[in-house]
């Protein structure tokens, strides 16, 4: 039995209504409870925010792409250079590190959860396996499903229950944690050379709409009670005029469950574009954020952009293609088999281009134009919108209005004309923060039923704790302050233990790996069902039986099952 | 101030011993407390060579460091180096000026892979054979080097002055496979031969004295030029005309066969 005790600890903890008082939290064997004996191991807070260990509804962090990333930039490996010292491994890499580096500075900056963006099917294991030295952060895998043929197929015919059972299937084959529907119907579109501009064009072949896509998962999704919604990449990422579409994927989702969303729509940012080309681009924040705001049933992540290199990557492989007819640079296109494609290429975010600096200012109004925090959580859609260790500087942004205000002057002629930015005097407050990086992701990807995102006795003990005096800092003029703090916690508690102390990594780790099964009647199991079998042998490039991903590659996992009702 | 490296003997001579504080303005301050790196273990200067100091300087353009001995296994001598002199009687191994802004390398013997890698400023010259890749960026890295005077009075070998975007790279010899390819500004002069020189260039010129073999098909034929001093007439070429480059490639001899 180990026994932990925070002390004086000043505690932000939305999802159990707290909203900043002085508490001790007990810890004992890895969950909080109500005391502890005076034995305990104690960490004195005093004078330290103390908030739930972070948690990021969409990062890049594991798992093919990210790795051919790695392979494709070599120099950025140059960056981000650090020795083998105690326990830590040594590291390397700025925007797409070493699966240590990764690991290291998330934890850093007190989080203890992530979710992995996008995994295709076919390519679990190596997503796996990069979890599994991935060590300070418990993980979890949206699972891609945009270009499924089978699933496309139940589409087509209308069975939505069918299209539930090979989710189901397929989630419990590949441990995924989610539904991810990266621009729906557009990778298969690729396959052809080709590409969905929005909700209501035709995919090859199948004869079926991205709606139908998007509108028919929301369904199966809510049959087989996933922990989390559908995680949707609007179509037509990145391309001026966009936020038309954006607001139409949000009219398809009806509102189907009461605890969470019912559609998670993600690094929206790149879905706010107003203009007819990259001349007259602007910001179409308003309308999109306006629509989050009368609809409780979406859910949104910034993906804000920040300024600087990094590389992006995405299962979007036909607007890969179109960024790489911008930039001119490397560029790398794959294709998954049935299941979906991907595209990566480096960027540099410059303050002298109008176009990056409209995109920087999207990201920041979607944050303060949608009223409720709940609703808007805090991502860079890392890397693709900037490396993750850019969040305390997005804290800071969206807490100071002055920050901002200094930031603007800096931006590239002609921007302030596109934007709304500069009106807007919202500032939020420690609780919105804490909302944004934690309770709001916990909410969202439907994880505090087992213990996450919050500090009520029964919930986990991820804590992270970071060294600033709430009640002596004012945010809208000290956000140098603000940002130092949060870029290192004074002690990062994961699972009871504490992992970090002032950016040292203190253990090894070990992390568990979430996924979700929804148990569905036998004639429903995919694995006995002779059709899918069938195509699956003609078409696949592997054996059905040797798909799944075997337990091997999960040292340590929790399964989130739940009954499907079919 | 002369400082005097002689390499000593090594138990085992194919371990590579990373030196980039072998700079000229490191020694201002004496040797004590100056460290190498061989293989993974760190060890003080004084162990892997023989010191000798002459003389004194009062900043590091006064500074020569001689390096003696078999230093072929030497890596990264004259990293990021603004002033002074280093000469080397006998080969030096990999990535011997990294990032160099000033003063200058002088090589007796001949250069392992990525002589001047990135070079900012200063002056290089080998008088023996540098090996692949002098003059270019690293691996990933879109400018090689920007800026100074590398000379090699030898041959080079493949992917010489990879990534040029300023300064001046002469090969006196030949030069392997693919010079100049990605060049995007500088000047490249090789005396001798080479294969598929330029490919993807976008600016800068490329002069090429001896046989261009293997020429790509990619570059606009526009005219000659004479080359002086000696009257040489050389044909002229843009390109790469595939990456829509504005590079000016001359050449005495060339054919598109190997």
């Amino acid at each position: 039995m180990t026994e932990l005790l925070v002390k004086n600890a000043f505690v932000i903890d939305p999802l159990n209504g707290i909203r900043g008082e002085v508490m001790d939290i007990a810890v004992r064997d890895g969950w909080i409870v109500e005391s502890v004996g005076d034995g305990a191991e104690v960490i004195d807070a005093a004078g330290c925010l103390t908030l739930p260990g972070g948690i990021d509804s969409h990062t890049h962090i594991c798992g093919t792409k990210v790795n051919f990333g790695r392979y494709m930039m070599p120099e950025d490996m140059r960056a981000g250079r650090t020795q083998r010292r105690g326990v830590m491994h040594s590291t390397s890499g700025y925007s797409v590190p070493t699966t240590y580096g990764n690991s290291y500075r998330y934890c850093a900056m007190g989080y203890t959860s992530v979710l992995e963006g996008a995994m295709a099917p076919l390519e679990a294991r190596h997503t796996h396996e990069e979890f599994a030295a991935t060590p300070l952060q418990d993980t979890m895998a949206n699972t891609l499903f945009d270009g499924n043929w089978p699933v496309m197929e139940a589409v087509r015919d209308g069975d939505v229950k069918r299209a539930a059972a090979i989710v189901a299937w397929t989630l419990a084959a590949v441990k995924g944690f989610a539904i991810k529907l990266t621009n729906p119907g557009g990778s298969e579109c690729w396959g052809w050379g080709k590409n969905v501009h929005c909700i209501r064009e035709m995919v090859p072949y199948f004869g079926v709409s991205p709606a139908e896509i998007i509108q028919t998962l929301i369904r199966a999704n809510e049959m087989l009670r996933l922990p989390h919604s559908v995680h949707l990449h609007c179509n037509n990422l990145g391309v001026p005029g966009n936020y038309t579409c954006t607001i139409g994927s949000m009219d398809l989702a009806p509102d189907l469950n009461p605890d969470r969303q019912s559609l998670y729509l993600t690094h929206v940012q790149f879905h706010a574009y107003g203009g007819t080309s990259w001349k007259d681009i602007c910001s179409k924040a308003e309308p999109v954020a306006y629509t989050v705001n009368r609809k409780p049933q979406i859910t949104i992540d910034m993906g804000q952009m920040m300024f600087g290199k990094t590389t992006t990557m995405t299962a979007d492989g036909p607007m890969e293609f179109n960024l790489y007819r911008l930039h001119h640079n490397k560029w790398s296109n794959h294709d998954v088999e049935l299941e979906t494609t991907s595209g990566i290429i480096p960027v540099y975010y410059s303050r002298t281009s109008v176009v990056n600096c409209v995109m920087w200012a999207i990201g920041l109004e979607l944050a303060l134009l949608v009223k409720n925090p709940w609703q808007c959580l805090l991502a860079t859609d890392n890397p693709n919108g900037g490396p993750f260790i850019k969040y305390p500087e997005i804290i800071a942004l969206l807490m100071s209005r002055r920050y901002r205000e200094e930031e603007l002057k800096t931006l590239a002629p002609g921007t302030h004309s596109r934007i709304t930015l500069p009106s807007l005097d919202r500032e939020l407050d420690w609780h919105d923060i804490a909302v944004m990086t934690r309770a709001g992701q916990a909410r969202a990807l439907g994880i505090r039923s087992i213990g996450k995102g919050h500090l009520a006795p029964g919930a986990e003990a991820d804590i992270a704790i970071y060294p600033i005096r709430v009640d002596k800092t004012d945010p809208s003029r000290q956000y140098r302050e603000v940002i130092q703090a949060f870029q290192k916690t004074a002690w990062t508690v994961k699972r009871g233990r504490p992992v970090a102390r002032d950016g040292e990594i203190l253990v090894p780790g070990v992390n568990k790996t979430i996924w979700a099964r929804a148990k569905v009647r036998e004639e429903l199991d995919m694995g006995r069902d002779p059709e899918f079998a069938r195509n699956f042998d003609r078409y696949y490039t592997v054996r059905m039986s040797n798909y799944p991903v075997q337990d091997v590659y999960l040292q340590r996992s929790l399964c989130m099952e739940s009954e499907a009702q079919l | 101030m002369r400082v005097i490296l002689t390499a000593g003997p090594r138990k085992n001579p194919f371990i590579p011993v990373e030196a980039e504080t072998i700079v000229p303005a490191r020694f201002l301050q004496g040797v004590d407390g100056i460290t190498v790196a061989a293989g993974n273990r760190i060890l003080p200067l004084t162990d892997v060579f023989l010191v000798e100091v002459e003389g004194t300087a009062a900043d590091p353009s006064g500074v020569e460091v001689v390096l003696r001995g078999d230093n072929s296994r030497l890596k990264r001598i004259g990293e990021y180096m603004e002033a002074g002199k280093i000469r080397v009687e006998g080969n030096i191994g990999m990535h011997c000026g990294n990032f160099m802004k000033g003063g200058e390398i002088e090589i007796l013997g001949g250069a392992d892979g990525w002589l001047g890698r990135e070079m900012r400023g200063g002056r290089i010259l080998c008088h023996g054979n540098a090996s692949h890749y002098c003059g270019s960026g690293y691996r990933g890295e879109k400018h090689g080097m920007r800026g100074g005077y590398l000379e090699v009075r030898g041959n080079a070998g493949d992917f010489a002055a990879e990534y040029l975007a300023g300064g001046e790279v002469v090969i006196r010899g030949d030069c392997g496979d693919m010079p100049g390819v990605e060049m995007k500004g500088g000047t490249l002069t090789i005396h001798g031969s080479c294969t598929r020189p330029c490919g993807n260039m976008t600016g800068g010129t490329c002069t090429v004295l001896g046989s261009a073999r293997g020429m790509l098909p990619t570059f606009r034929r526009t005219g000659t030029v004479v080359h002086e001093p000696g009257g040489v007439i050389l044909t002229r070429f843009e390109g790469d005309v595939a990456n829509r480059g504005k590079g000016t490639l001359l050449a005495r001899e060339w054919q598109y066969t190997l």
